[in-house]
């Protein structure tokens, strides 16, 4: 479906028409016939390479089978819109069957932005949560966009590129809303930061010195501040109810922004995760010290995460309240 | 009362384990090498294991820590399904494995792991909480716990815990005495006695199907249920436990245990709260529902079989009797099929059919709730080519291989005519939630060491067991049984068909 209009019955009869043809190719009449998952909407708005995101979506498929509603922003000028159909299909280890899942892709330029709402509208599966993915931040301010918005429970961003981040901070806490929750990336990517932090004062003799903390130290590599940097401080702060003194330090080297180490210390206190390696995570508890391994996490991995999650996160909730204080700050 | 950790995340984060040391007797042994160490390793991997977490392995065989850090990298590395082999983590889950050698009758091998532990929870910060686990052969468990009480060990400065691996008793009687012993040293609330059926997620997924959707409720009775019937098959036979299994039998290896701790679960009313007494409290409540068979009704409503051999594509199948180390003349039911009654107002007059076996046709465990038919058929049920299709709806819960739940209903055949026959709606649980499952073994290894006893089995439910199944044992003990008599590579003995054709019912073929 090609040129500048696109309608969605079209594109659901040749969703229709997908499966028929998937089931004569795969079908055997008895069980080879293929498996059709669905358990939720996933929209994803992008202006990057397709390989990109179909590669992302295709792994995402086996953990959150959905229908995917590819949304790409292309350059050009004057109204174009384009729509295609597809099925991302794996057949699980040991299985006969394989299992596919359906995937939309609608390609338009900006003028043609604002007739995309509609469309989408009608391409949400009924009954089942609709999660939006802002791929590309730009997008995430047009007004066009307004509508789709307003159709997903859940909408999920990344502040890990982000510079400005105060602002950023405000461009979040004005999507929240009681209709939908807001997930960022950036924060996904600190679960294991702070679940390490967390098993340290599962030790009741940490435990017991959890008074002592009055200085953080964060550390962070990369061009900027990430926001993970202030998500952890803001998420220490809030767990702990009250005012520390928090220094954060840039350390040269690294490719991205992101932290290598953080440190609680109190009187007779000092815990610290600190990244020693590509992997490598040295876990200094003041009991007893341990060493395990942060790999890398993939785009795919921390979507996965956050789409296990369509609830309410009210520590997020939280943290986002509190973090102003930090992104107001200058950091050397 | 301590403070709560503030930097909990409920949401977000997997349960972990606080500090402390698990003492495996039995640590050379095919379960300590196939499951727990590498569900260990696993669990260090995931993060959930506090640093300084430590492992004791004991058993006869001398041993040096380093010697026994070898051996358990190599299971891992061997066994360890679904997860990367890291070396760091390996290294620092290693730096807190120990080996102490020693006889479990001798007072000086719990003296040596006493001091072991003495030292650990100083260097390792383990807080003095010690999990037992009884990896041993049964006939040890008595010594063990014994040897546990004498040196104190039994108590201390943090909890102690001990996990019992089944068979709990071989029977009503001895299982008593085993948990007089074990109480003579241990609380009830600090006994896990394990049943890793229960700890299969899709076992758990019963319990979500059940109670987390208000659709099934209204149905899961007899006034819509017409009967169950709870398979539990495996294609292979005693593989190389010939020995070990004609001591014990289908009746006693699996359903005395799990697969009634299964009927259990898909029969228990709701408790009130997921909270481990309310859950166990239900599943024991109806395991005392079960009714006792009476000597003249054993015959009519229980099973016993034994595989001969045979030749199943190409491939010549010994039968039991002529398995290694299996007595020429055992009469061992390697099949055992019972029909259970339930009395209680849900579930009176329903039969539940369970069986077990070796060798036959597929491996498959899975559960069929059959439900009445319509009262009364507006269509005609006879296709053209007279093939009848009345089958009633049909809910499977599926438990191995494909885990899953399936609902076969009546569908209009696509043409003019109103032709029926039935679909079935499927979920697989595989294909909607890609992500590891973790195996059961590290669900309830987790579960024991965070003190949650849900999928725990507790005593009085042991008792309402072999009370159920008691009967059955006696009878069948007290006759001469005529083995073999079914195939190995088929569904088992026809008399077990024979079983439910006396109430108008058929074995399903899963």
């Amino acid at each position: 479906m090609s040129g500048s209009t696109i309608r969605p019955e079209k594109i659901l009869k040749e969703l229709d028409e997908l499966w028929v043809n998937l089931g004569k190719q795969e079908g055997d009449g008895e069980s080879g016939a293929v498996l059709r998952a669905c358990a939720m909407t996933l929209i994803v708005a992008t202006e990057e390479a397709e390989d990109d995101v179909g590669e992302t979506l295709a792994q995402l498929m086996r953990d959150h089978p959905s229908r995917a509603v590819v949304l790409r922003v292309v350059q050009g000028d004057g109204p174009k819109l384009e729509a295609r159909v597809l099925a991302q299909c794996w057949m699980p280890f040991g299985r006969r069957q394989q299992i596919c899942c359906e995937q939309i892709e609608i390609t338009m330029t900006r003028a043609s932005l604002a007739d995309v709402p509609p469309v989408v509208q009608s391409l949400v599966v009924p009954d089942l949560p609709v999660a939006l993915w802002v791929r590309s931040r730009p997008l995430m301010s047009l007004p066009e966009f307004q509508v789709v918005h307003l159709l997903a429970d859940k909408i999920i961003l990344d502040s890990q590129w982000v510079p400005d981040l105060e602002q950023q901070v405000r461009l979040i806490q004005a999507f929240r809303a009681p209709e939908h929750r807001v997930a960022d990336l950036a924060w996904t990517r600190l679960t294991r930061w702070r679940e390490s932090i967390a098993q340290a004062f599962d030790n009741p003799v940490n435990l017991g010195r959890l008074k002592e903390i009055d200085r953080v130290r964060i550390e962070f590599q990369g061009e900027h501040t990430p926001m993970s940097a202030y998500y952890l401080a803001g998420w220490l702060k809030h767990s702990l109810g009250r005012d520390l003194v928090f220094e954060f330090r840039h350390l040269p080297g690294g490719d991205r922004p992101r932290v290598q180490s953080v440190a609680l210390q109190g009187s007779s206190l000092d815990v610290s995760i600190t990244v020693t390696g590509d992997r490598a995570v040295e876990l200094h508890t003041g009991v007893c010290d341990a060493q395990t391994i942060f790999p890398r996490l993939s785009e795919y991995e921390v979507l996965r995460e956050e789409l296990s999650l369509l609830g309410r996160d009210p520590v997020y909730d939280a943290v986002v309240r509190v973090v102003p204080e930090f992104t107001r700050r200058t950091v050397p | 009362m301590a403070a709560a950790n503030p930097f909990q995340d409920p949401i977000r984060f997997e349960r972990r384990v606080r500090p402390c040391a698990v003492v495996i007797f039995g640590a050379n042994g095919d379960l300590t090498k196939r499951k727990l160490i590498p569900a260990l390793y696993r669990l260090a991997y995931e993060r959930r294991l506090p640093p300084g977490f430590a492992v004791i392995g004991n058993s006869r065989t001398p041993m040096s820590h380093d010697e026994f850090r070898e051996k358990m990298r190599e299971s891992v590395k061997q066994f360890l399904e679904d997860s990367p082999f890291e070396e760091p983590v390996w290294k620092d889950f290693a730096s807190g494995l120990y080996y102490e050698s020693g006889d479990l009758k001798d007072p000086q091998c719990y003296a040596a792991i006493a001091s072991r532990l003495a030292e650990i929870e100083s260097t390792r910060q383990t807080g003095g909480n010690v999990l037992f686990y009884l990896s041993t052969q049964p006939s040890h468990y008595t010594v063990v716990i014994e040897g546990l009480a004498a040196s104190g060990l039994a108590r201390g400065n943090g909890w102690r815990r001990v996990v019992v691996e089944k068979p709990f008793g071989h029977d009503l009687t001895s299982a008593r005495e085993l948990d007089k012993e074990i109480h003579s040293a241990f609380p009830e609330e600090e006994v896990y006695r394990i049943d890793h059926y229960l700890g299969k997620e899709t076992v758990q997924n019963i319990l979500a199907f059940r109670f987390g959707n208000g659709i099934f409720e209204p149905v899961w009775n007899r006034n819509y249920i017409s009967h169950v019937q709870i398979t539990a098959a495996e294609s292979i036979g005693v593989e190389g436990r010939g020995a070990y299994y004609q001591e014990a039998g289908a009746l006693r290896d699996m359903i005395q245990n799990h697969l009634l701790q299964i009927m259990a679960t898909v029969a228990m009313e709701t408790p009130g709260v997921f909270e481990p007494t309310a859950v166990r409290d239900e599943r024991a409540k109806l395991l005392r529902s079960i009714h006792v068979l009476k000597p003249e009704e054993v015959p009519a409503n229980s099973v016993a079989g034994q595989y001969g051999g045979s030749s199943v594509g190409g491939q010549n199948l010994v039968g039991f009797r002529q398995e290694p180390g299996v007595d020429p003349n055992s009469s061992t039911d390697t099949y055992a099929a019972v029909t259970f009654f339930v009395e209680n107002w849900r579930w009176a007059g329903v039969p539940f059919y369970i069986r077990s076996g070796k060798r036959l046709a597929r491996r498959v465990t899975d559960i069929a709730i059959q439900f009445h038919s319509a009262p009364h058929s507006v269509f005609s049920m006879q296709n053209q080519d007279g093939a009848q299709w009345a089958g009633p709806n049909l809910l499977v819960l599926r438990v191995q291989p494909e885990e899953g739940i399936s609902l076969r209903f009546l569908s209009k055949l696509p043409g003019t005519g109103m032709k029926l026959r039935p679909v079935s709606m499927d979920f697989k649980y595989g294909s909607s939630f890609g992500v590891r499952s973790p195996a059961a073994y590290e669900t309830l290894l987790v579960d024991a060491m965070t003190g949650d006893a849900t999928l725990y089995t507790r005593q009085d439910m042991v008792d309402a067991s072999w009370l159920a199944v008691q009967p059955i044992l006696d009878d069948w003990a007290g006759r001469r049984l005529q083995f073999p008599n079914y195939a190995a590579g088929s569904w088992g003995p026809e008399e077990s068909n024979q079983m439910l054709a006396r109430r108008g019912h058929e074995w399903r073929i899963p």
